[in-house]
């Protein structure tokens, strides 16, 4: 399993995790000694790994393209950092724990929740916010298409949009949908937000 | 009614809303995002169990903690927790992270008491009291005519359980505001609410200084849907936080508590007696039903519902139980009756042979102005959902396990306005147009309405008048609730931005000594006697320092109340797993004159979509044995996501005879039948009728193995 390393992104994917879980089962026959092989294995990857983090720490996170020193604590969470301490309040809190998308941020290209992010883990990685964003692509096809009406999902779905184009700048319906699935809206503007990213589509290749 | 709009140029077209840039690139500051100087982040602790009364607090290890700087009781000792998520304090400190654990450090010493969680917990013999008067509390009937006699002469009877259960509104920014004390008598307070003006108010009487002096700004806010009129405790509990820190704090509910305790929308459940004559005529229904709006009352609900019955007997009781009150929620009651009504109707359609299409269009009231709408909306809507496919229940067409299905409902609401509200439309010299008044828009449109308004009066583009509201400090607006919002701030909107204009008129003549009879304005120019005298910015100039600055109020004729509406249903349902998928849904609405047919539209698609979030997914779900809300979350509590989002088709009912009536709300009418629809569907393509929503597949599967 990856450890959680405060200089870079850590995330045990579901994959590693289960992964994992296996070694761990697997452990459990193996003979004493081997036993032994294996945590003094361990041992050697503990002493040269991270350390331990606590009480305030002072990190630098790279902010739309902007270097930002913030002191947090090893478990504030990036969606937090950003909200509470750097003021960037475009990604929202609405579940707070990555069920619903609204806060969904750009990591090095991929969207991730940032409501389950250690802000710790994101350290030299490039977090994008929609406020980086060309106001005149995504935005812009919400707010012609009426892809938003109280508006506090609309950051986690022009998020989850401006990613899925960056990927596939040419997606079908169905890829739109898939894209956006991991997002929730109370209002209703599924219909205007599905259009908005076909749309959006289109605007960018015209740019291009 | 119909002299306004003459011609209108932007009135009924498509324009996109005025703060949906803003929104779309995370730029505008929602009450949950503003971050004064020196703010407090707080937190709550609230009731761990359904039914408690706390026999100890000691908040010393909180206070403790370097970086809480205030709590707040809440709750004292010897109070009594009614419910998972009742307040008990509030703190404040340096940090979210910190206020948590000050709300972990609190110790509170419970005595655990008997619960009662479900309504059958509840209504059962012996069971613990939730409400001194009794648990199960029940109103007068409402009789008409004799139903008892009636009923017997009906050809057909039939008897039926359905049941709704309790949702809740999952505002996706939770409950909560930003506060700041100014002053010692003087408070602003950023507030996710509906209603600006009560939540000064409040908060002016719960710190004994006058309302005038909380200034309560909602620019923007993400969702109430009902449940946010108010200040509310947690509300207060911040405001104390911040007097007794000197500093601003801010304090939004966690999604567990919000969910919990700031509102849900009463569970319904009705055993309905439902007779009819061979022809499909309603002769009688006889109709006992209950509902629980936790530990408050409202749990009422309309029935019979929009149609016409001669004979009619109904009890209704309200239940009380360990769970958080009831919040008024998108159409108080009408999903309710509606699902419960249009169920009964398709079931004694199907006993009598008759469509259940003829059956509805049999039982409209006679000589109501709805009626003929209602029958000019079902031909459109079953033209555009195919209602010549439907086959009878039972026979319903498909491939392998999955059989196809169609459903309809229909739906009626108020949407009026009130009378009493005033906008101020100030034009400037430099040209700028602002409108000010102490609504809010919700979500719904309506900064943008009112600045069509004005743009069309002023011969002006949408983007060049400044809609300022979401302020309690502006003349006084509508909360916005029961698609009230619109009705009541248009005819203001109106005649401030008329006024203003003649106001322009009669000093820009005295200036260049000219008619004001003959100016008018149009495309951003004034027009003197129908041609160009100069621009709408020239014309501003002359009038020197002094800024025109109109306050008017309501005026007859512009708005009216009362709309129809159906809404048809195809759906797909699996035998086998019992899973349904909503291939379309086809809303047909009336709304008197629409305003702006984009956000129109968006309305429509979304009550629609909460419709359909109602009839599949959501439930609050007891557990019986803790008492305790099981699904507080956003994942066992079920939302429609990109992929269950069905074809919509919106039908907009917009006649002239209807564009006639004037302005009528469209919130909350659209969201009503969708749930009726689709259950009336479901039951079309399996061959038998799903008592309980949501139609999830233990529903569809349990109802399913009743009759194999």
């Amino acid at each position: 399993m990856p450890s959680q390393d405060p200089r870079g992104r850590s995330g045990p994917s579901r994959r590693d995790f289960l992964r994992g879980s296996g070694v761990a089962a697997a452990t459990a026959v193996l003979t004493a000694p081997a036993v032994d092989a294996l945590d003094e294995a361990r041992a050697a990857e503990l002493a040269q790994g991270p350390p331990v983090l606590s009480g305030d720490t002072t990190i630098t996170l790279q902010v739309n393209g902007q270097a930002r020193e913030v002191v947090v604590e090893p478990r504030s969470t990036l969606l937090d950092t950003l909200r509470n301490r750097l003021d960037v309040t475009g990604p929202k809190r609405v579940c707070d724990r990555g069920s619903c998308g609204a806060c969904t941020v750009i990591l090095d290209g991929d969207p991730i929740y940032a409501c389950t992010t250690l802000a710790v883990s994101c350290q030299g990685h490039a977090i994008e916010t929609l406020e980086s964003f060309d106001p005149e692509i995504v935005p812009a096809a919400f707010h012609r298409n009426d892809a938003l009406m109280c508006g506090y999902c609309t950051p986690g779905f022009v998020t989850a949009c401006k990613a899925l184009l960056d990927k596939n700048p040419n997606p079908t319906l169905e890829d739109v949908r898939r894209g956006l699935d991991g997002n929730i809206c109370r209002c209703g503007t599924y219909v205007g937000v599905l259009q908005a990213a076909l749309d959006a589509a289109k605007a960018l290749r015209k740019e291009a | 009614m119909a002299e306004w709009p003459q011609n209108p140029r932007l009135i009924s077209t498509e324009i996109p809303r005025v703060d949906g840039l803003g929104k779309a690139s995370g730029r505008t500051k929602y009450p949950s995002d503003v971050h004064p100087e020196g703010m407090l982040f707080a937190a709550m602790l609230y009731s761990p169990h359904a039914h408690a009364r706390i026999k100890k607090i000691d908040t010393s290890r909180a206070e403790r903690i370097p970086g809480v700087r205030a709590i707040h009781l809440l709750a004292q000792e010897g109070a009594t927790l009614r419910y998972q998520g009742d307040d008990i304090a509030a703190v404040a400190a340096d940090t979210e992270e910190i206020a948590r654990d000050g709300v972990r450090a609190i110790e509170v010493e419970y005595e655990v008491l008997p619960h009662v969680a479900t309504e059958s917990q509840a209504m059962a013999e012996g069971a613990p009291r939730v409400n001194p008067r009794g648990n199960v509390q029940k109103g007068r009937a409402q009789i008409n005519g004799d139903p008892d006699a009636a009923i017997e002469t009906a050809d057909a009877v039939i008897e039926g359980e359905y049941s709704v259960p309790v949702i809740t509104h999952v505002c996706l920014e939770t409950h909560g505001l930003t506060v700041r004390w100014d002053s010692d008598r003087t408070i602003t307070a950023w507030s996710s609410t509906q209603n600006v003006m009560g939540v000064s108010q409040e908060l002016g009487g719960a710190f004994n200084i006058p309302p005038t002096n909380v200034t309560t700004l909602t620019e923007v806010m993400g969702g109430g849907f009902g449940s946010k009129f108010s200040a509310d405790s947690w509300g207060i509990a911040a405001a104390e936080l911040a007097k007794k820190t000197g500093k601003p704090v801010r304090l939004f509910l966690d999604r567990a508590q919000e969910h919990m305790a700031a509102g849900n929308r009463p569970s319904a459940t009705g055993k309905i007696r439902l007779g009819a004559a061979k022809d499909g005529k309603l002769v009688a229904m006889i109709a006992q039903t209950h509902g629980t709006g936790g530990v408050a009352r409202g749990a009422g609900f309309p029935l019979p519902y929009v149609y016409a019955v001669p004979h009619s007997r109904r009890e209704h009781s309200d239940v009380f139980l360990n769970g958080g009150n009831a919040r008024a929620m998108r159409a108080p009651g009408h999903p309710e009756g509606c699902c419960l009504m249009e169920a009964a109707m398709d079931d004694l359609a199907e006993k009598l042979g008759v469509d259940p299409l003829e059956m509805r269009l049999k039982n409209l009231p006679e000589g109501d102005f709805k009626t003929p709408i209602y029958e000019a909306e079902i031909r459109l809507g079953a033209e555009a959902i195919g209602w010549s496919k439907r086959k009878p229940r039972g026979q319903a067409e498909g491939r392998g396990p999955i059989r196809i299905g169609y459903g309809m409902g229909l739906h009626t609401w108020g949407g009026g306005g009130a009378q009493d509200k005033q906008v101020s439309c100030i034009i400037n010299p430099d040209g700028s147009v602002e409108l000010r008044s102490a609504t809010q828009d919700i979500g719904t449109g309506a900064r943008t309405i009112l600045a069509i308004i004005a743009a069309e009066v002023l011969g002006l583009e949408v983007d060049q008048i400044h809609s300022n509201i979401g302020n309690s400090s502006f003349p006084p607006g509508q909360a916005s609730g029961g698609s009230t919002t619109t009705p009541s701030m248009a005819p203001p909107a109106l005649n401030a931005a008329t006024q203003a204009r003649d106001e322009l008129f009669r000093r820009v003549g005295r200036a260049i000594n000219e008619d004001p009879a003959g100016m008018s304005l149009a495309g951003g120019k004034l027009l003197i006697n129908g041609k160009e005298a100069m621009s709408f910015a020239e014309a501003c100039r002359k009038l020197g320092m002094m800024p025109i600055s109109v306050t008017a109020g309501f005026s007859e004729g512009l708005t009216s109340s009362g709309v129809g509406g159906c809404q048809f249903a195809e759906v797909e349902v699996d035998l086998e797993t019992g899973v349904v998928r909503v291939k379309k849904i086809v809303a047909v609405q009336d709304s008197g004159l629409i305003l702006d047919m984009l956000t129109w539209r968006s309305q429509v698609y979304g009550g629609v979509i909460g419709g359909l979030n109602y009839a599949l997914f959501e439930e609050r779900v007891m557990d019986p044995t803790t008492g305790l809300f099981l699904n507080p979350d956003m994942e066992l509590y079920k939302l429609a996501g990109a992929s269950d989002i069905p074809e919509i088709e919106v039908i907009a009912y917009h006649t002239p005879e209807m564009r006639a009536r004037g302005v009528i709300g469209v919130g909350e009418p659209p969201t009503i039948s969708t749930a009726a629809a689709i259950g009336n569907a479901v039951s079309n393509a399996i061959g038998v009728r799903v008592p309980r929503w949501p139609m999830t597949p233990m529903n569809v599967l349990n109802a399913l193995a009743q009759v194999s």
